[in-house]
């Protein structure tokens, strides 16, 4: 699975972008680029193509993007915050063969979605949603839930119903890079997730065979770690706006990690031999407790990108793991952040001066 | 078994692609984050799911093809269009 990040732009602000917190410089990648990507993935035997970014609308060449990955057979979801899209533009994308649309929403109404996003988004997602449906696309939504929208979701999942989609994504932040920043602001509560998790358990239930509601657990809460990646190096790569191919979409958050470029190398040859792909392949790599764990084969020891954050040691175990030296430590500031009772503002994220909105936001 | 709804006709979902993974030549079905892979009897049943058969329709063209007995067909095919369904990968059209 490729995820393709068309550019780092966007109109929205939200506190939990999945933007590096300092994004790299370099030109863009072109469409041409692009192209020669999605064939040398295909090659590898990647089947999809996530196209994210930023918001990857704001790549007026988007068509000739998505025409690409459909040229190379690659199944392809657009991950747009849906601003930006009209009609017009939406018959172009289905003219090109996009496959699917994923819209974020950031609640399920307008004062709390726009205060979250940073500007006024809601109204024009919700239209988006409609022109979507109308172009003859498959909808998903994805809704990143944390302190201050998880308690509607109730209201999030009457949305999900009312606007036809076929795919919920119900992602708990995960916290890296902006959302780490805000992490006091946005860490849920313990009693928060428990209700969370069972009204989405109710609705996977009740809404079988009509939406499928993926949930992301808040990691922080589990004593087990994620699989992160399907492990290091295994199914996923990321290419980022500039050409940098990732192990994770977080990678560049990994002190000392260097990464290869497509403008420079083929991209198998860097999925096979370069020194970021292979950093945490296979379990040599592994401390204890995760070396001799009878779980390593199912977690990979966890995500390593966190353990960096939280650990200082990109090689440790995932603090998530109660076997972990860190864990007592991850407990203590989930219980910190939910004893706060002043709750600071957040910091909205900020564009990047060189790839800045083409087209300007009213706000 | 014999109460799956005798005028619905199996179509896959719109965000569905069915495929023939160029790299390891097995069919698979694509869809958002994700894909199952099917085995051969799995992939017989889906192309047959076009949104015009009806399951004896493709019982009965899998009974011709495969010289099979058409009782186990049956229950083999209501079982795989049901977990398809389920997973929401198949619509029932009616």
């Amino acid at each position: 699975m490729l995820l393709a990040e068309l550019t780092y732009g966007c109109p929205l602000h939200c506190p939990y972008c999945s933007n590096p917190v300092a994004t790299s410089s370099g030109e863009e990648l072109t469409a041409g680029e692009w192209e020669r990507v999605f064939q040398e993935a295909a090659a590898l035997g990647v089947l999809h193509v996530g196209l994210s970014g930023g918001e990857p609308l704001l790549r007026r060449d988007l068509p000739e993007v998505v025409a690409a990955a459909q040229k190379a057979g690659l199944y392809t979801n657009l991950i747009t915050s849906g601003l930006g899209l009209d009609a017009r533009k939406a018959a172009q994308l289905h003219e090109a063969g996009l496959d699917s649309v994923q819209i974020s929403f950031q609640a399920d109404e307008s004062t709390l979605a726009d205060e979250i996003a940073g500007t006024r988004a809601h109204l024009r997602k919700l239209e988006a949603a409609a022109i979507v449906r109308e172009a003859g696309f498959p909808l998903s939504l994805n809704v990143v839930l944390h302190r201050r929208n998880i308690e509607r979701l109730p209201a999030i999942l009457a949305l999900a119903e009312s606007l036809g989609a076929q795919r919920l994504e119900l992602a708990n932040t995960q916290f890296y890079g902006w959302a780490w920043r805000n992490r006091s602001q946005l860490l849920p509560t313990r009693e928060q997730v428990h209700t969370a998790f069972a009204i989405a358990q109710a609705a996977q239930v009740r809404l079988r065979g009509q939406i499928e509601i993926i949930y992301v657990l808040p990691d922080y809460f589990e004593t087990r770690p994620k699989p992160c990646m399907q492990g290091w190096g295994q199914r996923y790569l990321t290419v980022n706006p500039h050409g940098e191919v990732l192990p994770c979409p977080n990678a560049t958050s990994i002190p000392g990690l260097r990464f290869d470029n497509v403008k420079t190398q083929q991209l198998a040859a860097i999925w096979s031999n370069s020194e970021s792909f292979n950093r945490f392949r296979g379990e040599e790599w592994m401390p204890l407790p995760c070396r001799e764990c009878p779980e390593r084969g199912n977690d990979f020891g966890g995500c390593r990108c966190q353990a960096a954050l939280l650990t200082g040691n990109v090689n440790a175990t995932d603090p998530v793991c109660s076997l972990s030296p860190h864990h007592a430590q991850l407990q203590a500031m989930v219980e910190a952040a939910e004893q706060a009772t002043a709750i600071e503002p957040w910091h909205p994220r900020q564009n990047p001066m060189k790839s800045m909105p083409v087209n300007p936001v009213e706000t | 078994m014999s109460d799956f709804p005798p005028r619905v006709r199996p179509q896959l979902a719109s965000h569905v692609r069915l495929k023939i993974d160029p790299v390891t030549n097995e069919p698979v079905l694509l869809f958002p984050e994700g894909l199952l892979v099917l085995n051969h009897t799995a992939h017989e049943i889906v192309s047959r799911c076009n949104g015009q058969n009806t399951l004896e329709e493709i019982v009965g063209q899998l009974a011709t093809e495969f010289a099979a007995d058409e009782a186990t067909l049956r229950a083999d095919v209501i079982e795989n269009l049901t977990e398809l369904q389920q997973r929401n990968l198949l619509l029932f059209k009616t």
